[in-house]
């Protein structure tokens, strides 16, 4: 056996450190992660987003690799959904042109301008995640870029994912709607409800007060105008199963269209839009396009 | 040229905590505790066991910090998975299968604490979806990783070429 140092005073370090620690998390509980947690917070991934940067950029062909060898098997099958959709996708896309050439045809006419709806984007790679229990995402854009605490999150296709929660310079940590406790305020149809997080499992609840009708399956949720976190009708799921009030309650369960685990790519809006976040978001086309290969911030309309 | 004990065990901890973060933060199939492998592995070290403890109690802030969930969690956890390794750590040195058995057991443990303070606090979102496989491959990928290497990391932070050869 291995001779080592006793261990005295092992027992009162222990309950030191407990005491230590069950102190940090009451305090980090009732300030909410503000105040000086959040400054540690900012200023640890500070210190450490240019080694995940770098890591992640060795580590991207091995992950790259993994996940090609682990979907080999549905990848024949997904090729052809996926050609089908494009053709699809195509057909309606030529639909759209043809009401866009319209609509501005009419505007036109009418004299008509956008409303100022415009909403920045910055394209950022997921570098990685905390560990194996948590689901947030850890992406390569911070501050230097435009992001903001509060932001929202989508993904490439614009289905919601999250929102920003904490930001350095060159870094943030996104927080999957998923993973909140707070509830989102959504539409379905023409009702107005509230979209929370189910522990245990992947389909979040909805719950429609003063409900006019049931909610049927396969209708979409999107981000509501009532919401003070997203900007409104960005899709976030689809109703699993019909429901009907009860009273005036309508409870049922929604699919939610993203799983943060196989993100790689996601976009960060700058919402609300203001003259601060505008001007970062300018600033940054710059910055984004030179530095970091294959990402560009672009400024689009809002859904 | 010897490196300090204490350069050491930091740059092995930034190492596991760059890695966890990044490659097996995108690898869904295997998915490690490094930093609570090498907190665990820590106890067999010849380091003072109140240090390992401290080590344990700062990695599992630093990990804290890094994520969004409540700050000292996995430093309460890591503090108290590193405690009853140095206290079974006996148990461990029969062989390269008790470690990894005993490594495994260990991770289990921390996951399961994390799980309930978590909860106690309000962190529901750590129960997700997976919470079944995770609990079950999580201990196994570090049991695997306990049994291949922990004899190296020893020999590595001792200075001891002679340790846990297992005759």
């Amino acid at each position: 056996m291995l001779s080592r140092e006793p261990a005295g005073r092992t027992l009162p370090t222990l309950i030191t450190l407990l005491v230590v620690g069950v102190l940090l998390m009451t305090f980090d509980v009732r300030s909410q992660g503000a105040g000086v947690v959040g400054i540690l917070r900012t200023g640890t991934q500070s210190l450490v987003a240019p080694l995940q940067k770098g890591a992640a950029f060795v580590v991207r062909p091995v992950v790259d690799l993994v996940d090609s060898l682990t979907n080999v098997a549905s990848l024949r099958e997904e090729n052809l959904a996926l050609r089908a959709e494009l053709i699809e996708l195509r057909a309606e896309l030529n639909a759209m042109q043809d009401l866009e050439v319209r609509l501005e045809f009419f505007e036109q006419i009418y004299e008509m301008e956008a409303a100022g709806s415009q909403i920045g984007r910055t394209v950022a790679n997921v570098i990685g995640r905390p560990d194996g229990l948590e689901d947030s995402l850890i992406i390569d854009k911070g501050t230097d870029h435009g992001i903001a605490v509060g932001q929202p999150v989508v993904d490439s296709n614009g289905f919601v994912v999250g929102s920003v929660t904490t930001v350095t310079s060159g870094s943030a940590t996104v927080v999957p709607i998923t993973s909140k406790r707070q509830g989102l305020t959504v539409i379905v149809g023409d009702q107005e409800g509230s979209l929370i997080s189910q522990p245990g499992s992947e389909l979040m609840r909805l719950e429609v007060y003063s409900a006019r009708g049931p909610v049927l399956a396969e209708e979409r949720v999107l981000t509501s105008a009532g919401s003070l976190s997203f900007p409104a009708g960005w899709p976030i799921g689809v109703v699993v199963e019909d429901a009907a009030p009860v009273v005036d309650v309508v409870t049922t369960t929604v699919q939610p269209f993203v799983n943060p685990k196989t993100l790689r790519l996601v976009v960060v809006l700058a919402w609300p839009p203001d003259p601060i976040t505008a001007v970062a978001t300018t600033t940054t086309t710059t910055s984004s396009t030179t530095t970091v290969p294959g990402s560009t911030t672009t400024t689009g309309g809002g859904g | 040229m010897r490196f300090p004990k204490g350069l050491m065990v930091g740059t092995l901890l930034l190492l596991a905590i760059v890695v966890q973060t990044t490659l097996f933060g995108q690898i869904r199939v295997v998915v490690p505790d490094l930093v609570m492998l090498v907190v665990i592995l820590l106890a067999l070290t010849r380091i003072r066991p109140e240090l390992v403890l401290l080590v344990a109690f700062l990695s599992g802030l630093v990990v804290d910090l890094l994520g969004s969930s409540l700050v000292g969690l996995r430093a309460v956890v890591f503090t108290t998975v590193a405690y009853v390794a140095i206290r079974t750590r006996s148990r461990a040195e029969i062989g390269r299968f008790a470690t990894a058995i005993w490594a495994g057991l260990l991770t289990f443990g921390g996951l399961v604490l994390t799980v309930v303070i978590g909860t106690l606090f309000g962190q529901t979102s750590l129960i997700g979806p997976d919470i079944g496989s995770r609990l079950a491959l999580v201990p196994l990928a570090n049991l695997i990783l306990a049994g291949l290497f922990s004899p190296l990391m020893t020999r590595l932070i001792d200075r001891d070429t002679g340790l846990f050869r297992y005759t």
